[in-house]
């Protein structure tokens, strides 16, 4: 009960000096007249009188020397009284609340501004003023220029019961790593200095802690905004350093992940950011790298468990610039930023064209590349090894750079053969970043691609320059009102790209006999390599004109294909017209969509159900529809809308590849009758060595085989595998 | 039983020519050649799976691709229509300049394999060449079930048996074992 009161007591009497010492800040003198006021009505212990010689103090601060003496004399009390301990507690555990109040007032929800600086310039301002006033007290001439709250108060305790021991058995319970200094650490001082010290230390603790714990709780939500929160970050590693509190952040990080990231409803685009900022800020607080190991862990295990994992670093590494990806907008930009930033930090200048520096610094770096160790040592790595470490984390998410690399070859074939211009300036660049990180070997289909585009220009000059030539001397192309100028051919190596998908295409007799004629003409310069059109791949440009307008286009030679039919016939029954275009119903309607929904064709329900009449808009009578896409409006290809690209995914290749499993396994079952699951994959990497040689984990082999097993061709008994018969 | 007598009369002189041939297949070839044989061996398998013949089938054992199982099940309109057998091949270092030795593992009735499951097949033999592999071997011996050469028989019940088919039928469901794992 008593030692309610006095720590209501203290509380009260240190936020009165706290608010005067803020009031003296910010509006001096505010409180003058209320401090004696509020002392007689409080202090109902005090005795004794003032006998500072007031002389020392500049006269602002004589109402809290007063009041400080006050207190002070109270303690003074108390300890004649034989309440000694109790009123230690009491006090300490005022200061210890006006300190904790003080630091979640400075530091709040900002992480932009380091508050720790403020934190400690509080404290050390308190030091000096404390310093300067028990001096003053031990007669000691100093002059007083700064002054803060608690250690204002201790020190007044301090100097006015004129001892030091009692600070040393404080039950507070705190340690300071501190606490055990020699004396000698400060020769000459006497000891109620030290034990001045000693607080600050324990004061110093305290708020370290207290910032630590506000900022851990609050991690999550810093991460979020990392690069702007680093101030934040960097508070947190020197109050860690302090306090060595580190498994409460695993630990309360790993659960804040668990509840906001790691749920269904992050994209994984999220996932991976938050993953790359986290990885980024924990740097900052622990470089050895323990802790991220510990905090990474269940977002990677929680990533490998998503589909479009290596999509989404895939589309992280490589779209700078493009961002015309399905991403959500903010995302993409980091995983290239992270190559650039590497190179730039390599040659210290921040160059944007030169390629033949890159060319050579990515040769001197793929030469000497070599993956970090986990527990590398941080402080000899230099910021862009670090920088590496990442992607190397990002890397080990999928656990092999294999597949990335695979994954990035099917998107770069994709942005490749949608090219209409040549122009490969950027993904050379992302390339050769690449290299530097992946090695040469691993990504040379995808040089050899990249080069197949640099032929290709070069090769389409040479033909076009034969047409010109030709046509000096007369030619009879003119006809048809299209030359061979329209074309530029993309010339590809199809065994290093990607398998890529062919679609059954008819295109227009005029256009086919074109695109022959070019392949005559290739056939002739580079003889004895021959021409194969993929004739779904590639763009057309093309302008529609109708009664009252034009329009053009950019689109895939399907939607040209179809459009073109409409030249001559303006209404066609779907299966007419698949067949006029030779693919299949469903495609066909399919892709029709692209121009119904540009207005431009019209579907109507035609006799039979299953054969729809489409007709062609030839007039804009219906404004309002088309409104938006009336004009020359420009439309960009897309793809196509159902997302499918002209390039086999990565999930195809898989299948593919896991049918030729499938047969081996069941090679395997028909002469073994039973196996178990581990023999299966023993067999399986042992035998199935050819392309595509066997590379699957045990997990991947399972859900396969259970897949064959829901297909009933297997058979699951007691851990084993049968023929289903 | 009289039969069963018949049936392991021939045994001595088969098991002596199998003991021969092994002799010849064992001769150690250089390591640079194991190389190659792998190769081979690898890539027929890969063919075999790839080929998907219905009826027969082989696969290397666990740790040794000199090792196969094989199964063949009979062809239609034989009499040994449903039912299935088991084989081993065993690959020679010098493969395929010598040929593999094939053998039954499921008891097979029939005129040209005796009790050991040792079967007489010329390309097995004098006829080899190296153009042959797993999966002609395998399709050759499914012939011959259809077909067996009487004039050269290794169980002579069988090929006294082979003119009535009804009762050589007979003979084969009574006598076959489906294999196991």
């Amino acid at each position: 009960m008593f030692l309610e009161i006095l720590h209501w007591y203290f509380k009260a009497r240190l936020e009165e000096l706290s608010k005067i010492m803020d009031g003296e800040l910010n509006e001096e003198n505010k409180y003058v007249d209320k401090d004696d006021m509020d002392l007689d009505e409080k202090s109902k212990n005090r005795i004794g009188e003032m006998d500072i010689d007031e002389g020392y103090c500049q006269g602002k601060f004589t109402e809290n020397n007063q009041l400080v003496r006050n207190i002070g004399k109270v303690v003074l009390d108390l300890r004649n009284l034989g309440f000694t301990s109790m009123a230690e507690d009491a006090y300490a555990s005022a200061i210890f609340l006006l300190l904790k109040a003080k630091v979640h007032t400075l530091a709040g929800d900002d992480y932009r501004n380091s508050v720790l600086d403020s934190i400690k310039g509080w404290i050390q301002v308190t030091l000096v003023f404390v310093n300067a006033f028990f001096t003053s007290l031990s007669n000691i001439t100093v002059n007083l220029t700064n002054h803060a709250v608690p250690l204002q108060f201790l020190n007044a305790l301090l100097s006015y019961l004129g001892e030091s021991g009692t600070f040393e058995n404080h039950s507070s319970g705190l340690k300071s790593p501190l606490a055990s200094y020699p004396s000698s650490f400060y020769p000459g001082i006497d000891t109620p200095f030290e034990s001045l010290i000693r607080w600050k230390l324990r004061l110093e603790y305290f708020a370290y802690e207290t910032l630590q714990d506000l900022r851990i709780a609050k991690l999550f939500e810093i991460i979020v905004d990392y690069p702007e929160s680093s101030p934040a970050i960097e508070d947190l590693k020197q109050c860690l350093e302090y306090t060595g509190q580190h498994s409460k952040l695993v630990e309360s990080f790993i659960s804040a992940l668990k509840y906001r990231l790691l749920t269904a409803g992050a994209s994984t685009n999220d996932i991976l950011h938050q993953y790359v900022s986290t990885i980024k800020a924990l740097r900052t607080i622990d470089p050895a790298g323990v802790f991220l190991e510990a905090v990474g862990e269940p977002i990677r295990e929680y990533l490998r468990g998503r589909k479009d994992t290596i999509k989404c670093i895939v589309t992280m590494l490589t779209d700078g610039t493009g961002g015309n990806t399905n991403g959500s907008g903010n995302t993409g930009d980091s995983l290239l930023e992270e190559l650039n930033r590497d190179e730039e930090n390599q040659e210290n200048v921040g160059l944007d064209d030169d390629f033949n520096t890159d060319d050579k610094q990515a040769w001197t770096d793929a030469q000497c590349w070599e993956p970090d160790p986990v527990e590398a040592d941080p402080l000899k790595g230099s910021r862009n090894r670090r920088k590496v470490d990442i992607l190397g984390m990002i890397v080990g998410i999928i656990g092999s750079k294999d597949q990335l690399v695979n994954e990035y070859r099917v998107m770069l074939a994709e942005k490749l053969l949608n090219k209409s211009d040549y122009d490969i300036d950027s993904e050379i660049r992302t390339l050769e970043l690449l290299k530097i990180h992946f090695g040469e070997s691993s990504l040379q289909r995808c040089e050899i691609m990249i080069n197949d585009l640099i032929d290709s220009k070069r090769t389409n000059t040479n033909v076009k320059a034969t047409i010109s030539k030709q046509s000096q001397t007369g030619s009879e192309m003119v006809e048809t009102g299209v030359s061979l100028e329209i074309i530029d051919a993309t010339i590809i190596s199809s065994n290093f790209w990607p398998p890529i998908l062919d679609e059954a295409l008819i295109i227009p007799e005029h256009v086919d006999h074109l695109l022959s004629d070019y392949a005559k003409r290739f056939h002739e310069i580079k003889t004895p390599r021959k021409l194969l059109w993929k004739k779904n791949l590639g763009t057309v440009k093309l302008e529609l004109q109708f009664e009252d307008r034009a329009m053009q286009f950019t689109v895939a030679p399907v939607h040209a294909a179809i459009i073109m039919q409409f030249q001559e016939q303006t209404s066609w029954t779907s299966k007419n017209l698949a067949a006029a275009t030779g693919m299949p119903v469903d495609v066909l309607n399919r892709k029709i969509n692209f121009w119904i929904s540009k207005g431009i064709i019209t579907e109507s329900l035609g006799t039979n159900p299953s054969d729809n009449l489409f007709t062609l808009v030839e007039s804009m009578v219906d404004t309002s529809k088309s409104g938006s896409n009336s004009g020359n409006s420009e439309e960009l290809l897309t793809g196509d809308e159902e997302g499918e690209g002209s390039v086999a995914s990565v999930e195809d290749q898989i299948r593919k590849e896991m049918t030729v499993y499938e047969k081996f396994i069941m090679g395997m079952l028909t002469n073994f009758g039973s196996m178990a699951l581990d023999r299966i994959h023993n067999t399986l990497k042992m035998f199935c060595v050819a392309d595509p040689a066997y590379d699957k984990s045990l997990q991947q082999l399972q859900s396969f085989l259970s897949g064959l097993v829901s297909e009933e061709k297997l058979e699951l008994r007691d851990g084993m595998y049968f023929l289903k018969k | 039983m009289a039969t069963v007598n018949g049936y392991q009369g021939n045994i001595p002189a088969v098991t002596a020519e199998a003991g021969t041939g092994s002799k010849k297949a064992v001769p150690a070839a250089k390591s640079g050649d194991t190389q190659s044989v792998l190769k081979r061996l690898q890539s027929e398998l890969m063919a075999l799976m790839m080929s998907g013949d219905s009826g027969i089938s082989a696969f290397p054992e666990e740790d040794n691709i000199f090792c196969w199982k094989g199964t063949i099940t009979g062809s239609k309109d034989t009499v040994f229509e449903g039912t299935e057998y088991r084989l081993s091949l065993s690959f020679p270092n010098d493969y395929p300049f010598k040929p593999p030795k094939v053998k039954f593992e499921t008891g097979c009735f029939h005129p040209n394999v005796d009790v050991y499951g040792n079967i007489c097949l010329d390309i097995l033999q004098d006829k080899w060449s190296s153009a042959y592999d797993v999966r002609t071997i395998l399709l050759s011996i499914q012939s011959l079930l259809g077909e067996p050469n009487i004039s050269s028989p290794l169980n002579t019940q069988a090929a006294q048996l082979w003119s009535n088919q009804e009762e050589y039928r007979k003979m084969v469901e009574k006598l076959y074992k489906p294999p196991n794992a």
